[in-house]
């Protein structure tokens, strides 16, 4: 299951339109999800538009919060959109073998059991989150509260039976041509988050639409490497620890 | 991982509405609101001459999921009456509603039974609510969202768990937590659902019904980079009812309890040391008369020697 979360505060105003992207993105099998991040005065009703079109067009959700929400929502939108793409994929299994639309339709024991097997998919399916930071100078005073947000989220992630990885970018990136950088690869770890926007420059532009496009590219790349590697049993709870990265934090 | 800050803003049912179950036809009419919870409502009803709490939610699937937690809590917890009593729909303003039934547990949160009753309940009430989640934890369950207004106290310091939104079998991720309570947020640990996940949260609920103001006003200031656990203990040893607990929390903030029997074990150590303690600490008033008579004396004696 792959997603993109876009957390930003403003519109777009370089390349392509990151409508476009989102939707790409979609068609690719990857969920986008937004949030839009406001402390003082409001987002416009541009931004705000664009930030709703990009979500649907991603097949994901949009809130606009502020800072001190921001972890919040980043969890909730991520394990909505988890439960949501499970969700349709049973009700499309459910109309194809017994013609009726949606689990809620089945009986209270039926339905039981079926929401048993959609909560052990939810928790073991390997998950892959893309974070696409807006570092614009206008969010600058807002980044300590979106490196919690990662940090909250990665945490979060490690605790899932299956497994989570998650990959962080900002944009714009350093020169014209790049789009987007590349702060931290797949991993498990939020100790490599800590310190991720320490060496950040601040830039005026804010090209979502093409940075978009780069991180679905990424996921090409990435994960068909992924699927080449030899599968892993998945053991009961999933934490074989082979890496070692797990074992710091567990209690 | 779900976190309990985002609440629904659903309408309030009238008292009086019955609702008439689609698929097991048992019917129960609301009487008033007991509370709201991040996924649902929860009422206060009549079947007949029962009483019961119904739980109406906003979505089929979450709230079944929630339905099978209790149902397993009852298989797991034999010799304990059922807590979950039906689980079906029904129609209400054109639309179809999930609903299950609970047993109505009567009782005040912490906060406000301590508030009635006097902070010197805190022992008697903890000892309780940490034999209860030893229950949960042998039985292989977490319980996930302990907090406040999810532990109702009726007579005499008895203790009941309601809104097991976040009951966990042990080894998964927490399913529901809320923010202040729980461990990850103050860096002390991860989510994975683990007796120590409740014991740190049993330790902030006691910060938090007794120095609610001061955890607030912290959670408020802190910086998420420099967040920690030891804040907290901050507040333990800065408080006059919790300060003789104070090897309870620390070993509760670093899940350093070999298991739940134990956590309950200190606990009623620590409150039987603070018993014996106020005879055994010299109070300051005579501690401060023996320094002044000291120095009358080394004054008269120095007076004495110069002459």
């Amino acid at each position: 299951m792959n997603q993109i979360l876009l957390i930003t505060d403003g519109c777009s105003n370089v390349g392509e339109s990151p409508v476009i992207a989102a939707a790409q993105a979609l068609a690719e099998g990857i969920t986008v999800n937004v949030a839009g991040v406001i402390d003082e005065g409001s987002i416009g009703e541009h931004g705000a538009t664009e930030i709703a079109e990009i979500a649907r067009a991603g097949g994901g959700m949009s809130r606009i919060v502020s800072s001190r929400q921001l972890s919040a929502t980043v969890q909730m939108m991520t394990r909505q959109t988890v439960v949501g793409t499970i969700r349709q994929a049973v009700n499309q299994e459910l109309q194809q073998l017994f013609g009726i639309d949606s689990v809620a339709a089945l009986p209270p024991e039926k339905r039981a059991d079926v929401v048993r097997v959609m909560e052990d998919m939810g928790e073991t399916t390997p998950l892959r989150v893309a974070l696409l930071i807006d570092a614009s100078a206008s969010m600058k005073p807002k980044l300590p509260a979106v490196t919690e947000a990662i940090r909250d989220l990665s945490l979060s992630l490690q605790a899932r039976a299956g497994d989570s990885s998650i990959a962080v970018f900002h944009f714009p990136g350093d020169s014209d041509r790049e789009p987007c950088v590349m702060d931290c690869g797949w991993t498990e770890a939020s100790a490599r988050i800590e310190s991720l926007f320490g060496r950040l420059r601040m830039r005026g532009t804010t090209p979502t639409g093409p940075a978009l496009m780069r991180v679905v590219g990424f996921f090409n790349e990435t994960c068909g490497k992924i699927k080449n590697e030899p599968a892993r049993p998945s053991l009961p709870g999933g934490r074989d620890d082979t890496d070692g990265v797990r074992s710091d934090y567990v209690v | 991982m779900g976190c309990g800050v985002i609440t629904s803003s659903d309408r309030q049912l009238q008292p009086g509405t019955v609702l008439r179950g689609k698929w097991n036809g048992r019917s129960y009419r609301l009487e008033r609101l007991l509370g709201t919870g991040s996924n649902g409502q929860v009422y206060l009803a009549s079947s007949g001459r029962t009483a019961c709490a119904v739980k109406i939610g906003n979505e089929s699937e979450e709230l079944a999921a929630e339905a099978n937690a209790l149902k397993s809590l009852g298989r797991r917890e034999r010799g304990r009456p059922p807590f979950l009593l039906d689980v079906d729909d029904a129609e209400l303003r054109d639309r179809l509603v999930p609903f299950y039934v609970m047993q109505y547990v009567p009782g005040s949160s912490v906060r406000s039974y301590l508030k009635r009753h006097g902070a010197q309940w805190f022992g008697v009430i903890g000892y309780r609510l940490l034999l209860r989640l030893a229950e949960l934890h042998e039985a292989g369950l977490v319980f996930g969202d302990l907090k406040n207004d999810n532990v109702l106290v009726s007579d005499y310091g008895r203790v009941a768990l309601v809104d097991y939104g976040g009951l966990t079998a042990i080894g998964r991720s927490v399913r529901q937590f809320t923010e202040i309570y729980d461990r990850g947020y103050w860096a002390a640990g991860g989510r994975t659902a683990e007796p120590a996940y409740d014991w740190f949260a049993a330790a902030v609920l006691w910060i938090h019904a007794l120095d609610g103001k001061r955890l607030m006003s912290l959670t408020r200031s802190s910086l998420p980079q420099t967040r920690s656990w030891g804040d907290l203990m901050a507040l333990v040893r800065t408080h006059t009812v919790l300060r003789p607990m104070e090897p309870w929390f620390e070993r509760a903030f670093t899940g350093r309890f070999a298991d739940s029997r134990e956590a309950c074990d200190a606990w009623r150590a620590c409150l039987h040391r603070s018993d014996g303690e106020p005879a055994a600490t010299v109070p300051g008033w005579m501690t401060g008369l023996f320094v002044f008579s000291i120095l009358l004396f080394a004054s008269a004696a120095a007076y004495w020697l110069l002459q």
